[in-house]
């Protein structure tokens, strides 16, 4: 960072290298020691003090970074003989960054740049304005740099931030027509010199719809900055096709395919182009790659029947050249493509099924083996009729007699053979026997082939893998129609049996997470979940097959890092984003500018990231419910639960992003809120899955806008009840308005969520509790119901409205009435939990969060309202009416205590009886439903296979390497049992814990209030 | 088939399949948005008829300083060293490739080989680069050999090359400026991470 004397920042740059080499070394100590040495030196060198706050903030020292780092400033801005480099404020940029300062070293530019405007000081200014994201200033600065040096880049870093303003802030469209006007005149005068301006330039033109203008400058000279032809050409055919012109955008198309014939995204454009599709170009298409279309809408073409005839014939014409003209064996496309022609026929009712029936068994025959056959003719096999799907099913099958003579091959085609069953839904029509009939058959498959894998590296993938994976799903839904337990149990075993053999298919990963979620086990998910090791931006997508699970579970400290390390990841990202930007721009790759901001954006509207932003500072009030002072300052730490208030309010405006890549779930649970094993059977058709998050968009918002209203309430819940005594006991009758006031709102806001007015929603809840209204009326929305009656019950504590209209004394009522639903619900969900260790207990989830959320936030009121009746020192109690209420209160409090210790008691006594139930009982409960020998019906068949074949193995003539015959030998379904009893038991462990520790609290409390 | 274009950021969102299998490292962010930033076309993904994404590759060209896979080296010299400096003209001018992956379920359709050929193609038309290098495990044999039917050499082996843990391999393919084939004449003793030219 020397600059060209020798001398950096105004300082010999021998004297600077240490420290810079002491920092980058984490030396910081001596970094700082060296500083200070200089600085005694250079006292009034802005640079050596920002050397200084730069170490001090390394170590921790925020609050003197920045006291140093201002005086730095104070000498530039005050002292003129002082020297204004760009490593000075580069530096001094640095350290303001880390400490969220940001305007600071904006500040400090801005002057730097009055007094000095030259291009290295304007570099960093405009830099600045990328982290902020202020657009038009980088527009200004950018301009200002353009007219000073006439450089190329500085005119596009400009009419970047123009596109910016446009895509991202709120500048109009209009804009968009400036940067041309700014693009026209340069290249009139300098043509361009790098590809991506022309980029920009088109891009610029396509986006008012100049589309004539942009082919015309690509057809021009400047088409020649693009190198690589198929790129130009591209661009050209989308152009044409958006202008309209869509013959000679085909015929762009076709030359395309001439050169990569394999392209199914441009046979679709020249197909598209045919038949005068225009959905394909529109902008939400063309800009939104990431829920890209597959095939085409079924849509019927405009298109006269001549016309559509000749077009169609024309390009099965040309699929069939391109079919003629390759030598290649692996293209696949012309004849997806000729098939994909044949859908459009039938869909304008010109086709005839049995061509695409023939097309299809052709293409099972040159490329069934392979494991993407399926998701090549998923949507072809979706537009015959139920009857000819099973046609085609029967001439499979019959293809099926003749197998490639090549064993991988014919093992391939087998397991396609499987899948297009389980593609066509196939599989939920067929009896149960068939059904154990065919998971017996896949797992027979996977075993008699494994010889094939004998010489692969154990970390390749081996051949027919997925077999054990659809086997699996083939148990689910026998599991699902029968709920026999035995099938769940069954296809854990035969999942560990693969990963024992091979352990690193992440495929069996996900499915044994998912079903030892469903199994009550969390923690064996969660282990499974961790060994995928999920890190970086898989985060955001992958994250989902765990989350939901584990914030109803009691494993708080795993729930903890899962929530931290993806915060992180989130906010890190957002804080380097802009650097990242603005080395786009400096590298003169201009679409990635837009591209990164678009990216950091939706990134910050992940509906994930928000659910996490407020689970983990509610996880943290359910940590710390225990001690009012510990909670106190949980919720001073979150500024009294205001930050989340706001959240609350802009939620509803903002379009939240789902990010999930649901493609990996199991068909039994293909969202996060949806898991058909909790209902009754029904046959259910899992392809194609699309669409699934406008479901879960309304849904999430609801949770997300009702869940940060929870820290604020809790917090005024607490203010409230604390006070609520306190006055009873002075002076009666006189209340805090303003809390009482804003918990009110928040209540109506609450409830109109839940779908009522709070006067409606009371009504609900005396209902419940008084016997008049089914507890079942709460649905789905229980835990947030019984939030509401907590808060409302606080709030009820200080407030001299009625609860009731026809209420007596409101407060202790609604205490009774909370208690008595907390009573209600607990113990029917305790005598609800079924009595055996298999079975999959999908209530425990509810119960851990009846204790850890309404039953958790009543016993903060509580505390509050203990502490603030205890006598602290000699403060005199008074007479007369007030402690007539106080008392009454106290009763209430007392009552209270003894009650929630009762149901606290019993949730722990049914916990024990579990974590000591002998582990052979448990483990036997586990294993006997398979181990029903000679039985030729029910769950076990495909266990006793896998034993029947470990324990043969030796004796059948089948050619193992020792690796997979030593890794099958290893396998053990009793240690598997047992890891299951463990995982469900350490969730009853947890459980355990927390019960025990409010125990301890109403315990002490107990103590408190009998003092009284 | 095999659409193949520039990666763009959302792909980041859609790679799950791809990058959960155990040989594919996800890296962190600054890593991807680097490589995006300065060698988008460089960075290619390939789609299937579903739009799945197949497969993905990153490389560079130029004096591989970014040969390294390990992010957090990565984001220190993106905040300390933004000026950078240029090395290795002339005969060490070459293309790097610094991950390949194909998801399960387009395997054995020799994707790889496509995506390697593109990459060396533009390396060797357009940046007239000397030679195209990678660097590998020297456990994961299953890459060696494609490599190596690929027509790539092992150049040399770099002790504790990851996390100070494994050796890496650094195998190398000539292209047709190096006509004599002298960028990848093995190297006879292996080298320390010190000793490589770009780090």
């Amino acid at each position: 960072m020397a600059s060209k004397f020798g001398l950096a920042g105004g300082i010999p740059e021998r004297r600077v290298r240490p420290i810079w080499d002491a920092i980058d070394s984490r030396q910081f100590k001596t970094a700082l020691k060296l500083v200070t040495q200089l600085l005694a030196k250079f006292p009034n060198s802005p640079y050596v003090l920002a050397l200084k706050g730069l170490t001090l903030e390394r170590m921790g020292k925020t609050d003197e970074a920045l006291s140093v780092c201002l005086s730095a400033k104070e000498l530039l801005y005050t002292n003129d003989s002082v020297l204004i480099d760009d490593l000075t404020l580069s530096t001094l940029q640095i350290v303001f960054q880390r400490l969220d300062h940001l305007d600071l070293a904006t500040s400090c530019y801005e002057y730097a740049c009055g007094k000095f405007p030259n291009n290295e000081l304007m570099t960093g200014l405009f830099n600045c304005y990328v982290r902020e994201y202020s657009f038009v200033k980088q527009q200004q600065t950018a301009i200002k740099m353009y007219k000073h040096a006439g450089e190329e880049r500085f005119l596009l870093w400009a009419v970047c931030s123009i596109q910016l303003q446009v895509f991202c802030g709120n500048g109009g469209e209009k804009l968009l027509f400036l940067a041309e006007g700014l693009l026209k005149k340069h290249v009139a005068s300098h043509s361009l010199r790098e590809p991506e301006a022309l980029m920009v330039y088109i891009s610029i033109l396509e986006q008012q719809a100049k589309y004539g203008d942009a082919l015309e400058i690509l057809n021009g000279k400047l088409g020649s900055l693009l190198m690589i032809e198929v790129d130009k050409l591209r661009i050209q055919g989308r152009l044409l096709a958006r202008s309209g012109d869509y013959a000679a955008a085909a015929d762009v198309f076709q030359k395309i395919l001439e050169s990569c014939p394999d392209d199914w995204e441009c046979f679709l454009h020249y197909l598209g182009c045919l038949l005068e599709d225009d959905s394909i170009w529109c902008n939400e298409a063309v800009y939104e790659p990431i829920h890209p279309r597959k095939f085409f809408n079924c849509k019927i073409s405009h298109l006269t029947d001549e016309l559509f005839d000749t077009r169609i014939s024309n390009a099965s014409a040309f699929m069939q050249k391109l079919q003629a003209d390759t030598t290649d064996n692996s293209i696949r496309c012309p004849y997806l493509a000729n098939m994909e022609i044949e859908r459009q026929k039938l869909l304008n009712g010109k086709g005839n099924t049995d061509y695409l029936i023939e097309a299809l068994l052709q293409y099972f025959y040159r490329f069934g083996h392979l494991a993407c056959f399926t998701s090549d003719v998923e949507i072809l096999v979706e537009a015959l009729t139920p009857d000819k799907k099973t046609e085609l099913l029967e001439k499979l099958k019959k293809c099926s007699d003749s197998l490639s003579s090549v064993p991988t091959k014919a093992l391939g085609q087998s397991i396609t053979l499987f899948k297009v069953q389980e593609l066509m839904g196939n599989m939920f029509k067929l009896p149960e026997n068939e059904l154990e009939a065919s998971s017996v058959q896949m797992v027979e498959l996977y075993c008699k082939n494994l010889p094939l894998s004998k010489d692969l590296d154990a970390q390749e993938s081996m051949h027919g893998e997925e077999l054990l994976s659809m086997a699996c799903n083939v148990l689910v839904q026998l599991f699902w129609r029968t709920k026999h337990v035995g099938y769940l149990v069954e296809a854990i075993m035969l999942l560990e049996f693969g990963l024992s053999i091979r352990r690193y298919v992440w495929q069996y990963k996900i499915l044994l997470l998912h079903l030892y979620s469903h199994f009550g086990s969390v923690p064996l998910a969660y282990e499974q979940y961790k060994s995928l090791d999920v890190k970086n931006i898989l985060m955001e997508t992958v994250t989902h097959h765990i989350l939901p699970q584990m914030l109803v579970s009691p494993l708080w400290m795993e729930l903890h890092n899962l929530l931290k390390d993806y915060i992180k990841f989130m906010d890190d990202h957002f804080r380097e984003s802009a650097d990242l930007t603005f080395l786009a721009y400096c590298h003169k790759n201009y679409s990635k500018v837009i591209e990164f901001v678009q990216f950091k954006e939706r990134l910050q509207l992940s509906s994930q990231y928000l659910v996490a932003r407020v689970e983990s500072p509610l996880l943290q009030l359910k940590q710390n419910a225990d001690g009012i002072e510990e909670e106190e300052g949980v919720l001073e730490s979150l500024k009294c639960g205001i930050h989340f208030l706001e959240l609350s309010n802009e939620i509803g405006s903002k379009s939240l992003t789902f990010n999930e890549d649901l493609q990996s779930r199991p068909w039994w649970t293909p969202t996060s809120e949806k898991n058909h094993l909790l209902g009754s059977f029904e046959g259910i058709s899992y392809f194609p899955r699309e669409n699934l998050t406008k479901e879960m968009d309304a849904n999430l918002r609801r949770v997300i806008e009702k869940k940060s209203l929870l820290p604020r309430m809790i917090y005024l819940s607490i203010q409230s009840a604390s006070t609520s005594l306190k006055e009873h006991v002075e002076v009666h009758g006189s209340h805090h308005p303003k809390i009482s006031l804003e918990l009110k709102l928040l209540l109506e806001r609450y409830t109109k969520m839940l779908g009522f007015s709070l006067t409606e929603a009371i009504g609900m809840v005396v209902g419940v509790a008084n016997g008049e209204k089914s507890t079942v009326v709460f649905g789905p929305n229980l835990i947030d119901w019984l939030n509401f009656t907590v808060f409302l019950n606080a709030w009820s504590l200080n407030s001299q409205e009625q609860v009731q209209p026809d209420g007596d004394e409101c407060w202790p009522r609604t205490w009774c009435i909370l208690d008595s639903l907390l009573q209600k619900y607990i113990l029917e969900v305790v005598k609800s939990i079924e009595p055996q260790i298999c079975s999959p207990w999908s209530d425990l989830p509810l119960l851990v969060q009846l204790v850890t959320e309404p039953l958790a936030w009543h016993s903060l009121i509580i505390q509050a309202c203990v502490r603030a009746a205890v006598p602290s020192g000699k403060k005199k109690k008074k007479s007369g009416p007030s402690e007539q209420s106080s008392s009454k209160l106290t009763h209430t409090i007392r009552d209270s205590i003894q009650l929630l210790s009762g149901l606290l008691g019993e949730i722990m006594k049914w916990l024990r009886e579990w974590i000591n139930r002998p582990e052979n009982q448990n483990f036997e409960d586990i294993l006997s439903p398979l181990q029903r020998k000679g039985q030729n019906e029910g769950p076990g068949q495909v266990y006793h296979l896998l034993e029947d074949f470990i324990s043969n193995m030796d004796e059948i003539e089948i050619e193992l390497s020792d690796r997979i015959s030593l890794s099958l030998k290893s396998w053990s379904p009793a240690d598997v049992a047992r890891k299951m009893v463990t995982g469900k038991c350490k969730v009853l462990t947890e459980f355990l814990k927390i019960c025990e520790s409010k125990m301890k609290l109403f315990q002490a409390l107990k103590q408190q209030i009998s003092q009284l | 088939m095999t659409t193949i274009r520039r990666f763009c950021c959302n792909d980041l969102l859609r790679f799950a399949s791809v990058n959960l299998d155990h040989l594919t490292e996800t890296f962190n962010m600054s890593f991807y948005m680097t490589y995006l930033a300065r060698w988008p076309d460089y960075f290619n993904v390939a789609e299937g008829s579903g739009n799945r994404i197949m497969a993905t590759y990153l490389g560079l060209l130029g004096n591989g300083q970014w040969a390294l896979d390990e992010g957090s080296r990565l984001r220190n010299r993106l905040v300390f060293y933004v000026m950078g400096k240029v090395e290795g003209q002339g005969e060490s001018w070459h293309g790097h490739v610094t991950a390949v992956t194909v998801s399960s379920e387009y395997r054995r359709q020799q994707l790889a080989k496509k995506l390697m050929n593109l990459l060396e193609d533009i390396s060797d038309n357009i940046d007239k680069a000397y030679f195209v290098d990678l660097f590998v495990r020297a456990s994961n044999t299953p890459a060696i050999k494609m490599y190596e039917k690929l027509g790539y050499v092992i150049y040399r082996r770099v002790l504790c090359y990851y996390s100070g843990e494994e050796d890496g391999l650094d195998m190398r393919k000539a292209l047709s400026q190096d006509v004599e084939k002298k960028s990848i004449i093995p190297l006879k003793r292996p080298v320390t991470p010190d000793e490589l030219e770009y780090d």
